[in-house]
């Protein structure tokens, strides 16, 4: 199965950044046939990414008021994203927006799986919150599990 | 006055959607007389100007590139332009040119996003992207495989399509082949195609009324239509200096209900930069088929109606993609990647036109190549009073106009200059006050 792993967000913006440090956590450790990639600009460009692709886990920071480090994984090709994370990603025209404009163009990878960390702090220049590191750790392995599985 | 007269109503809404970043904005009204309009939706870069100092000049294109994800090239252009122009080096030739074509792809990327996904759905009365898609799939895919191309000229020439990562003061670190180069032909012209047809479309979508009186202000690059350079900044109201004088003309302004620096001109106050100025000011320079694809739908030679903005980022396209063509069929591989850049001590200045408008670098450089002082001025900040003075404008003239559509209206003329305030504080949000 043609699978991509996606990290989605911005390092010099705090937690924003966790989708790529789960991205680069996973690099070089998962078999040859899954790509790793990191998305630093707007999600949009995830639907070339997920391009040929019959699974897709895609890695975000959310800001919907829940604890720090808050873990959320999400079936996407169920349905649409719950509106407290649709809405919720740091990027307005965001991956909720993504999936369901893939959805709509019947673009949309069969397995598209989203994880969602709870970030807290989203200033520019900001580190890397300890909660949410933790939690990037755990995705990254999660992540890893599911691969090995087939989930 | 009286608990009626004082009373004021104000309604909160949701976030603007589809602005890169976020931001707010606030309209006050006394009965239907507008008496303020506030826009909080882009805060300079200051972080970086701070992260830049004590860097070393070569790490400035990587640095600046981050400030964006839409238009990294555009602040890798002037970043390498300051420092070279202080260093007196002009990187000129196929080194230049293959500038210039990294710089289509990121107009070709960045225009594709913005006209389908973040401003047509304002004019087709559609929430989103996602709502297009459904009943205009056609369009969506049209914009998807056009951006897609956009990034892939990226990659190409840059290496990566986000942050390219092949660009350095003086040049390149690796210069494409040929072959490289010609294999992106036929999606180019591809791209050119559908970028006519697209000027076709949007020339057909309804535009509400608004007439603004701007001084439009460009770069000058000479005999070509101004991308990755230009050694002048001049403007439909005479101005015409060398951009190392930028601030000579040029104020930024703390206002107060934002962290945010409006620019003015120190003589007259707003300006405008952007497509809308480009085209008013090197109308004569796009190329032959954007000239004669913005004659066919009957574009005015200066451009007042700033919803109308959306045409001339289709005829840019027009432009890029020829220009992309045209660079490609006469590329020689240079013999060197890079010149050689020895930091001189001083001040150097950069400028190039990111898709959104001028965007003005200056650095003070000391002993070693260290950075000492770094100004970064984006086409967002310059133009805020402009975005203001519409809706102003726009507000005072439909103030009778339903509340829900007087909102959408203001948000799509906001999206009017496509603003890039991906560096902003959290989502904007919009406010009607009336007194």
């Amino acid at each position: 199965m043609t699978t991509c792993v996606v990290g989605v967000g911005n390092e010099l913006r705090g937690d924003d950044g966790v989708g790529l440090v789960v991205a680069r956590a996973l690099e070089g450790t998962l078999p040859k046939d899954v790509r790793v990639l990191e998305c630093e600009g707007e999600p949009v460009s995830l639907l070339s990414a997920w391009e040929g692709c019959e699974r897709t886990i895609v890695v975000d920071a959310t800001q919907s008021g829940a604890q720090p480090g808050t873990i959320r994984r999400i079936a996407a090709h169920d349905g649409p994203l719950p509106p407290e994370l649709g809405r919720s990603s740091t990027h307005l025209l965001g991956v909720a927006e993504a999936v369901e404009l893939a959805r709509a163009l019947d673009r949309l990878p069969g397995r598209t799986i989203v994880y969602g960390i709870e970030g807290a702090v989203f200033d520019t220049g900001a580190e890397l919150t300890e909660a949410v590191a933790t939690a990037a750790a755990l995705v990254a392995a999660s992540i890893r599990r599911e691969l090995e599985s087939g989930r | 006055m009286s608990d009626a007269a004082t009373k004021t109503k104000t309604i909160r809404t949701d976030y603007l959607a589809r602005v890169e970043g976020e931001g707010g904005m606030r309209v006050r009204m006394r009965g239907d007389r507008v008496v303020d309009v506030q826009l909080k939706i882009y805060e300079p870069p200051r972080f970086f100007e701070a992260f830049l100092r004590g860097r070393q000049f070569t790490e400035a294109p990587d640095i600046t590139a981050r400030i964006c994800g839409i238009c990294p090239v555009a602040y890798q252009m002037s970043s390498c332009l300051a420092m070279e122009s202080l260093a007196g080096v002009e990187v000129d030739g196929q080194l230049h040119a293959l500038r210039r074509l990294l710089y289509c792809g990121e107009w070709i990327e960045s225009h594709t996003l913005h006209i389908f996904m973040l401003h047509a759905p304002d004019f087709l009365g559609v929430a989103s992207a996602v709502e297009l898609a459904k009943i205009n799939p056609e369009l969506v895919e049209t914009a998807l495989r056009l951006k897609k191309i956009g990034n892939e000229v990226m990659r190409v020439v840059g290496g990566r399509e986000v942050h390219p990562i092949n660009v350095k003061v003086g040049g390149w670190y690796k210069t494409p082949s040929r072959a490289q180069l010609e294999a992106l032909v036929p999606d180019l012209e591809w791209a050119k195609a559908a970028s006519l047809e697209t000027v076709r479309i949007v020339a057909g979508l309804d535009f509400p009324e608004l007439e603004q009186d701007y001084e439009f202000v460009a770069l000058d690059a000479g005999g070509e239509y101004p991308i990755d350079r230009g050694a002048r900044l001049v403007s439909t109201r005479g101005l015409d200096i060398p951009i190392a004088e930028f601030y000579d003309h040029i104020v930024e302004e703390h206002v107060e209900h934002s962290n945010a620096l409006h620019a003015r001109l120190r003589e007259r106050g707003s300006y405008l930069v952007g497509p809308l100025a480009r085209y008013a000011l090197h109308r004569g320079l796009l190329s032959p088929d954007a000239l004669a694809a913005a004659d066919e739908v009957g574009l005015e030679k200066v451009v007042q109606n700033p919803f109308r903005s959306i045409i001339v980022r289709a005829v840019e396209l027009v432009h890029a993609c020829d220009e992309a063509l045209r660079l490609v069929a006469e590329y020689e591989e240079p013999a060197e990647p890079a010149v050689e850049v020895v930091p001189q001590t001083g001040w150097g200045h950069g400028a190039s036109e990111a898709p959104r408008g001028v965007l003005y670098h200056r650095y003070r450089l000391g002993a070693g190549g260290a950075i000492l002082d770094a100004k970064i001025v984006p086409p967002t900040s310059q133009n805020q009073r402009s975005i203001e003075e519409d809706l102003f404008a726009f507000v005072s003239a439909h103030a009778s106009m339903p509340e829900e559509e007087l909102r959408l209206r203001c948000e799509q003329a906001i999206r009017n200059y496509d603003p890039c305030i991906s560096c902003a504080t959290h989502f904007l949000t919009l406010e009607v006050e009336r007194e």
